[in-house]
C-alpha cells in the first residue's frame, strides 16, 4: 500500500509525469534543445524537430527510436515565428 | 587500369556474396552502395561506422534485467573500484549521472561516497531501468534518484548540468565511443569528473581462442563471435580526443573461475554482454558450441576442474577543463635555467 502511495505521489509531482528536477536536466537527444511537457499526451515534446518522446510508467524514454513524429508539426511551426522552426 | 577494374569486379563479387549471406540479418539500406558494404551506414547515421547492433543490445539488456543475479561479484568489484576513486577527490559531487552497464551495482555500493546527493540513472533498456527502480525503492537510504531511458550515443542531458558522469561497463557497446564521451564531457559542469570503466582487449581471450579453434575445426572458417574491444593505449587517446583535461587510465585484470564453459555463457547473458555485432553469424551449430566448451576445458581448465576467464577492465578518468586545474606553462616562459637548478640541487644527486 505504501509503495503504491509513493508511486502515486511521484506521478502527481511537479512537471506532470516526471519530477521537476528531472525535467530540468533533460534535453532533446537529437538537438540538445529544451523539451516541453505536453499534458494532453503525457509526453515530452522537442519543438525543434517536432518529435514527442513518451513517458512510460514515470520514466521518460528518450531513445531516438522511441520518438514519434508529431503530425501537426508543420502547421505548428508555421504559427511560431522563431527562425529555427521556420527553417524546417 | 586493368588491375583496378579487376579489383572493382572482385569487390562487386564480394558485395554479392555478402549480400546473399546476410540478407536476412541486415536491413537493405546497408548494402545500397559499396561504401555501405564496408560497414558504413549511408542512411541516417551520418556516415558513421556501425559495428554493434544497438537494438539487439537493448533486447539483451531487457533479458539481463530478469536474468541477473542479486549480486554479481565481477560487477561489484568493478563498481567498487570505480567508486573508490571518488574518495581520492577532495571535491564533492552533488549531482551525478550514471550510465548503463552495471549501474545497479554502482547504486548499491555508493554508500555516501563522493558526496552524491542526486543520482540519475540511465540505460537503453526500459526493463533494466524498471529493475533498478525496484531495487532503489527497496534500498531506501534517502538518496534522490531519477531514472531515464536513453542512449549513450544520444545523451539527453542538459549541457553543464552534472558534477559527475559515471559509466560502469557500458560504453564498450557504443558504435561511436569518442562521440559518446564528448557528449558526456558537455553534460559535465566545468571541473566535473568523468569516470568510466570499459572492458579491454584481453577480455575473454580464452573464449576467443576456443571459439576460433572450434569453428575452424567444425566449420572450416570463422565468424566474429567477439566484439572488437579497446586497448589500453586507445583509452588515453580517447580521453584526450574527447577533450578531457588531466586524463588518467589504468587497467585491472580479474579472473573469474567457473565450473563449466556453459556457466560462462550463462554469466555473460545475465550481464547482457553477449554478441551484438552486426556481422555476427545468426547460427551457432550445436556441435560447434560443444566443441568450443570442450576445447576451453582442455586448453585452459585448471587442476581443480574449474575453468578461468579473464576480464580486463580499463578505468578512464577525465575532467572537464576549468581554470583552477594545473596546466603546463607555455613553451619558453621559464625564468630559471635548468643548469642553475642543477647547480643548486645537483650535489644531492651525485
Amino acid at each position: 500500500m505504501r509503495r503504491t502511495a509513493a508511486l502515486l505521489l511521484r506521478h502527481g509531482g511537479g512537471g506532470g509525469g516526471i519530477s521537476q528536477a528531472l525535467a530540468d536536466m533533460l534535453v532533446c537527444p537529437l538537438t540538445k534543445k529544451p523539451l516541453r511537457y505536453c499534458e494532453a499526451s503525457g509526453s515530452l515534446v522537442s519543438d525543434a524537430v517536432g518529435i514527442s518522446f513518451p513517458i512510460v510508467d514515470g520514466i521518460p524514454s528518450l531513445l531516438p527510436k522511441d520518438g514519434k513524429l508529431l503530425e501537426d508539426h508543420q502547421e505548428k511551426s508555421g504559427h511560431e515565428s522563431s527562425p529555427r522552426d521556420s527553417s524546417h | 587500369m586493368a588491375s583496378g577494374a579487376a579489383a572493382a569486379a572482385r569487390r562487386v563479387l564480394l558485395l554479392r556474396h555478402r549480400n546473399r549471406g546476410h540478407q536476412n540479418l541486415l536491413p537493405a539500406q546497408h548494402f545500397s552502395s559499396a561504401a555501405a558494404a564496408d560497414g558504413l551506414d549511408g542512411g541516417d547515421g551520418g556516415g558513421r561506422v556501425k559495428i554493434f547492433d544497438r537494438d539487439l543490445k537493448r533486447r539483451h539488456r531487457d533479458r539481463a534485467a530478469w536474468a541477473m543475479r542479486e549480486t554479481d561479484a565481477l560487477a561489484d568489484a568493478v563498481a567498487d573500484n570505480l567508486l573508490d576513486r571518488l574518495e581520492d577527490c577532495r571535491k564533492a559531487f552533488p549531482s551525478a549521472l550514471c550510465l548503463g552497464g552495471s549501474a545497479g551495482a554502482v547504486r548499491r555500493l555508493i554508500r555516501g561516497r563522493g558526496g552524491i546527493e542526486k543520482l540519475t540513472m540511465m540505460d537503453m533498456s526500459a526493463e533494466m531501468v524498471k529493475k533498478w527502480r525496484e531495487l532503489d525503492n527497496a534500498a531506501g537510504d534517502g538518496l534522490e534518484t531519477h531514472f531515464i531511458v536513453g542512449d549513450e550515443e544520444f545523451l539527453p542531458i542538459k549541457e553543464s548540468s552534472q558534477d559527475l558522469v559515471m559509466s560502469c561497463l557500458g560504453l564498450h557497446w557504443t558504435n561511436d565511443l569518442p562521440g559518446a564521451m564528448i557528449q558526456c564531457r558537455l553534460a559535465l559542469k566545468p571541473d566535473g569528473l568523468f569516470l568510466a570503466s570499459i572492458l579491454g582487449g584481453d577480455t575473454l581471450k580464452e573464449l576467443r581462442i576456443a571459439c576460433t579453434i572450434a569453428q575452424m575445426e567444425r566449420e572450416g572458417g570463422i565468424s566474429p563471435r567477439m566484439s572488437p574491444l579497446a586497448q589500453v593505449r586507445d583509452a588515453g587517446n580517447l580521453l584526450s580526443r574527447a577533450g578531457f583535461a588531466l586524463p588518467g587510465v589504468d587497467v585491472d585484470r580479474y579472473t573469474v573461475k567457473y565450473n563449466s564453459a556453459l556457466e560462462i555463457v550463462e554469466h555473460l547473458r545475465a550481464m547482457g554482454e553477449t554478441n551484438a555485432l552486426f556481422q555476427r553469424s545468426p547460427i551457432l551449430k550445436r556441435d560447434t558450441a560443444l566443441a568450443t566448451a570442450a576445447i576451453y576445458q582442455s586448453m585452459f581448465g585448471l587442476e581443480d576442474g574449474t575453468i578461468p576467464a579473464t576480464f580486463q577492465v580499463i578505468y578512464m578518468t577525465g575532467w572537464r577543463e576549468h581554470s583552477s586545474q594545473q596546466k603546463a606553462k607555455q613553451r619558453g616562459s621559464a625564468t630559471v635555467s635548468f643548469s642553475d637548478i642543477r647547480k643548486q640541487f645537483g650535489s644531492d644527486q651525485d
